[in-house]
């Protein structure tokens, strides 16, 4: 395997990888602190493509798009726990589990009905057309630019839960949801706006993959199994461990696909099982 | 409490099977003079693009005909295959038990064609496809069942050797290949084909059907230095990878064949930057002038405002045959129907057919295209030249896997 | 009188079994009783032993790719790829079902769901062994053979017959296993985990029990399946799958016996109806979904008894109305 080939492989797993970290955050909020695993993960994600899609091809453009996808599906995330999610809490959370997975179905059919079955390509923004030599290799710009800005609200989001008082208490509802609620904090209104913040990360990341792999209505379940290992490899609840497996899992997928190709997606199932040999709370997990 | 559970079970059960029997399965009750013809199209799942135009082609045809055959109504039903073998081959059953359907065309992935060949085979029904996979008409060949698209062996030869003619110092080729029955049978008979030029077949990847990431394989290609980038990939994959091959720099510099490619309904999902150096392997262009070709795509065109590519002239074209071998074995038995098509030499759509009665494999022509600059382009869908049609070589005996095609 | 009760309930399952095949056609009934296993083994582990497994198809697939080739390259016989299939199946879930009791709750289901992708893309991608996207064709459906005789079931009432018997066969088994001491310990790890470990039991490993158990219905399940349409189309060992199975034993009532076979009955029946009237039909099913788990979570089940509760309380008010008057 030459050196041109090798950095392009692992431009393109740092690209896809960054795009995982941000899914992978949001699902880790989820799971942390409601204790979800979000089965609508993945087609929230879709949905924030289709957003995107829509947008760019309208007066709203790419940019403004990918805004909208943000908060569009922010916003949908936080009326789905506010008005279904909400009322399970008391009762056992698979069940919760079996909402999400059944609002997957709904949604899933529901972008098929609105843009169709048929997959759709997309091509970037002129602004991005084209390609740069790095020397080592010849790299398309929308590529890079991909990188870097999910690359920057993964640093956003890493700064906000870290640094910010609201990340502490999110951080701290994690640890230990009974205390945060005993300290007087609206433990009911973090949570929604964690659903929210999650699936509009998740749609954000959607958005991000339009230009990689353009759209079909099944790209959400169809990721959703990767968002999964993401979150498992790295530690339930922990956000740096999300990016660390966001960026392994995308890297690992990328560089199996230039050595093996048919195995690179099982090798990305065997590198959680094997993570989870030796570590079974996860990289960065505490629990 | 216990025993009102009890009762009130049995008394549900009961009620749901009433229920059930009036709105469950009735068996087909016009059995005697309608025809039924299914058409057994993805309209979900990786070809859905292609599912309308199919079933567009289907019913062109019956209509042309006025929906009749033989003094007899037809009646036309379509079923998602979603490109799936276990939801086809359940749909197509089910068409056979309550619609009595007893010709079947379709469905558009050689994969699933290969489950749906063995229920038209163990349930005699009439079954057409137009497909890449040499089974159809080798392995899995039998009495009911007869491929339409050209023999993998003549399409890649015709491909290879036009090629070749075109650009004599391209040895090296890079190979996508999708990974399914179709992807494996050109495959093997591209490689055939290239081993009189002697090619280098420098590598060659292995995708799924329905692969959305093609920056790896792109770039393995671009590190091996091609002369050729080869595509023997089908649906959104070829676009996709066609748009990332000129997203990396490596096309349009290194020319891209499509092996087996549907023509049209690709062009007009690429752009003039990106059929740049493009040539085409088809079983259909609309530009083919032989009558019935050509009539169909003036009406085509008429009606829908763009030329018919690979997949509504398939359907078109297959649909004809059965209409006319019906009309030729004055039956609409399935048998029949075999029969009268075994050994027909005769002119439809793209000119000149013969229907090898061994093998059931449709001997037409293949077409190779070549893509225009957009200044070359005289209207907006002059997308392609054909640059040569053959219908040979045909496939030698050795190669043929239809020892016993097997009785009706 | 409580004895002739779960009597009554099995001759009206053996009822159902002649008179479905009336109602639907034999290939889709065949199907209802094949995942009813399926889902009878994930009521186990669910609904008695109360861990949730999103990736059940792992094991119906992997015993139905096994038995297809076996039947494909060995001519194997039909009673030893049935019991290939519940080994299979068995070992199978013996090796996840070990990584995964190591974690409780929603750790579980997801490891479940992702060793389910591995084994997804496995077969997926080794198109060369189970013919990937395109599935494994061409699969006989050998004779059942016992002893001297040889009963050919070439046609589909036949092997609906032959899938009916081992149902029930296998619907015994797991009434016996549900109400045998062992089946008690199950309940008790559901009901209270904690409680069942201090009075002595060993949860994880009972918990491995159980998990293996359903995986060898499942497996079971899986051979079946594949002699239905001679060909094992990937969606066997796909999530999708698995969500199928789970959703069956949610609609049919969680933690009943006959909860499971209800589910099985109204999903695949229901999917078989409503796909050929409308294609986007798993809009509906989530619908579907969505409402059993806000409102109705005690399934079909539930729902029964519900409706029964509701038209009792009618008629007492009715005949106390008459009564006055």
């Amino acid at each position: 395997m030459n050196v041109a080939l090798l950095a392009g492989a692992v431009l393109n797993g740092l690209v896809t990888g960054m795009i995982y970290a941000l899914i992978g955050i949001g699902l880790s909020l989820i799971l942390g602190l409601l204790n979800i695993p979000n089965f609508a993960h993945g087609v929230l994600y879709a949905l924030g493509a289709y957003v995107l899609f829509s947008a760019a091809v309208g007066p709203v453009g790419f940019w403004g798009g990918l805004l909208l996808a943000l908060v569009a599906v922010a916003a949908l995330g936080g009326a789905i726990e506010y008005l279904a999610v909400r009322r399970l809490y008391r009762v056992h959370p698979d069940y919760i589990l079996l909402l999400t997975f059944g609002l997957s179905l709904i949604m899933t059919e529901a972008i098929i009905l609105v843009w169709g079955p048929v997959g759709i390509t997309f091509q970037p923004p002129v602004l991005l057309a084209g390609g740069v030599d790095l020397g080592v290799t010849f790299y398309p710009k929308y590529r890079l630019a991909v990188m870097v800005v999910a690359a920057a609200v993964v640093l956003a989001c890493w700064l906000f839960i870290e640094k910010t008082k609201y990340g502490a208490i999110i951080r701290a509802g994690i640890e230990d949801r009974d205390m945060v609620s005993v300290l007087g904090i609206n433990v009911r209104r973090v949570f929604t706006v964690t659903f929210a913040a999650g699936a509009g990360l998740a749609g954000l990341g959607g958005a991000f993959m339009v230009p990689v792999r353009g759209l079909i209505p099944t790209m959400g379940i169809d990721i959703l199994p990767f968002a999964f290992v993401v979150v498992v490899l790295g530690g339930l609840g922990s956000l740096p461990g999300a990016i660390l497996g966001g960026l392994l899992v995308g890297v690992v997928q990328s560089l199996m696909t230039a050595i093996w190709a048919p195995g690179a997606d099982f090798s990305v199932f065997a590198l959680m099982a094997l993570g989870l040999l030796a570590r079974p709370q996860g990289l960065l997990g505490q629990r | 409490m216990a025993q009102v559970t009890r009762r009130e079970f049995l008394k549900s059960t009961a009620a749901a099977s009433v229920l059930a029997a009036s709105v469950g399965p009735h068996v087909a009750s016009a059995q005697g003079k309608e025809i039924v013809m299914l058409g057994i199209w993805p309209f979900t799942g990786p070809f859905a693009d292609v599912g309308p135009l199919l079933d567009r082609g289907m019913r062109f045809a019956i209509e042309e005909w006025g929906s009749k055959v033989i003094g007899r109504p037809i009646k036309y039903i379509s079923r998602d295959s979603e490109t799936k073998a276990g939801a086809a081959t359940r749909r197509v059953e089910e068409a056979i038990d309550s619609e009595g359907a007893t010709f079947v065309i379709g469905p558009w992935s050689s994969g699933v064609a290969l489950a749906v060949t063995e229920v038209a085979k163990r349930r005699k029904v009439f079954y057409y496809f137009s497909g890449g996979t040499e089974e159809i008409a080798g392995k899995r060949c039998h009495r009911y069942g007869f491929n339409w698209a050209a023999s993998p062996y003549t399409a890649m030869h015709v491909v290879m050797d036009k090629f070749m003619e075109a650009n004599p110092s391209a040895k090296k080729w890079y190979l996508f290949v999708s990974d399914y029955a179709f992807g494996w049978s050109v495959e093997k008979y591209l490689r055939l084909a290239g081993q009189k030029y002697n090619i280098d077949f420098v590598g060659a990847d292995r995708a799924v059907l329905g692969t959305r990431e093609w920056s790896g394989f792109v770039g393995k290609a671009a590190a091996a230095k091609p002369d050729v980038l080869c595509l023997l990939n089908a649906g959104q994959d070829v676009i996709l990878s066609i748009r990332e091959a000129h997203n990396f720099g490596l096309a349009p510099k290194v020319p891209v064949v499509i092996g087996w490619g549907v023509g049209t309904e690709d062009f007009v999902q690429l752009d003039a930057k990106t059929r740049e150096n493009l040539w085409v392997g088809t079983n259909a262009y609309y530009t083919v002038n032989t009558p019935v070709a050509k009539k169909y795509a003036e009406d085509y065109q008429k009606k829908f405002g763009v030329p018919p590519g690979y997949a509504p002239s398939a359907a078109y074209g297959m649909t004809r045959l059965v209409l006319r071998g019906i009309e030729k074995a004055k039956s609409a038995e399935p048998a029949d129907v075999a029969k009268a098509l075994e050994g027909w030499e005769t002119e439809d759509w793209p000119g000149r057919v013969w229907i090898n009665p061994k093998t059931h494999q449709t001997v037409r022509d293949y077409f190779f295209i070549r893509c225009k600059k957009s200044d070359q382009m005289k209207h907006a869908h002059d997308y392609a030249d054909i640059v040569a049609s053959s219908s040979q070589p045909l496939m030698p005996d050795e190669f043929n896997e239809c020892k016993d095609i097997g009785s009706l | 009188m409580g004895r002739q009760r779960p009597l009554l309930r099995l001759a009206a399952l053996i009822g159902a079994t002649i008179l479905l095949p009336i109602l639907v056609r034999p290939v889709v009934a065949a199907e209802i009783w094949i995942f009813a296993v399926a889902a009878m083994a994930l009521n186990l582990i669910f609904g008695y032993t109360g861990m949730l497994s999103f990736g059940q198809a792992t094991f119906f697939g992997v015993a139905a790719y096994t038995a297809g080739l076996m039947m494909i390259h060995w001519k194997a016989g039909l009673l030893v790829c049935l019991l290939a299939g519940i080994v299979v199946g068995a070992l199978t879930a013996a090796v996840i079902g070990y990584f995964c009791i190591q974690r409780l709750g929603i750790y579980f289901i997801m490891l479940t769901f992702c060793f389910n992708q591995m084994f997804f893309f496995v077969a997926y991608k080794w198109t060369s062994v189970t013919g990937g996207d395109d599935g494994l064709p061409g699969i006989p459906r050998p004779p059942l053979a016992l002893g001297p005789l040889s009963i050919p079931l070439n046609t589909s009432l036949r092997y609906y017959v032959f899938v009916a018997v081992v149902f029930l066969v296998l619907f015994y088994a797991m009434k016996r296993i549900v109400e045998s001491p062992l089946g008690l310990i199950f309940q008790s790890i559901r009901e209270n985990p904690s409680r069942a470990a201090a009075v002595g039991y060993d949860v994880k490993r009972f918990k491995w029990i159980a998990f293996t158990i359903a995986g060898a219905f499942t497996g079971l399940a899986g051979v079946l399946y594949s002699m239905m349409f001679g060909i094992v189309p990937l969606e066997v060992i796909s999530w999708v799958t698995s969500g199928d199975i789970v959703f069956m034993v949610l609609i049919g009532g969680i933690g009943h016996l006959y909860g499971p076979l209800i589910g099985a009955a109204a999903f695949k029946w229901l999917s078989e109806a409503v796909s050929v009237l409308w294609e986007r039909w798993p809009l509906i099913l989530g619908v579907a979904l969505v409402l059993v788990v806000l409102f109705l979570r005690g399934g079909l089940v539930e729902a029964l008894a519900r409706l029964r509760l509701a038209l009792a309380r009618r008629r007492l008010a009715a005949g106390a109305g008459a009564e006055s008057a």
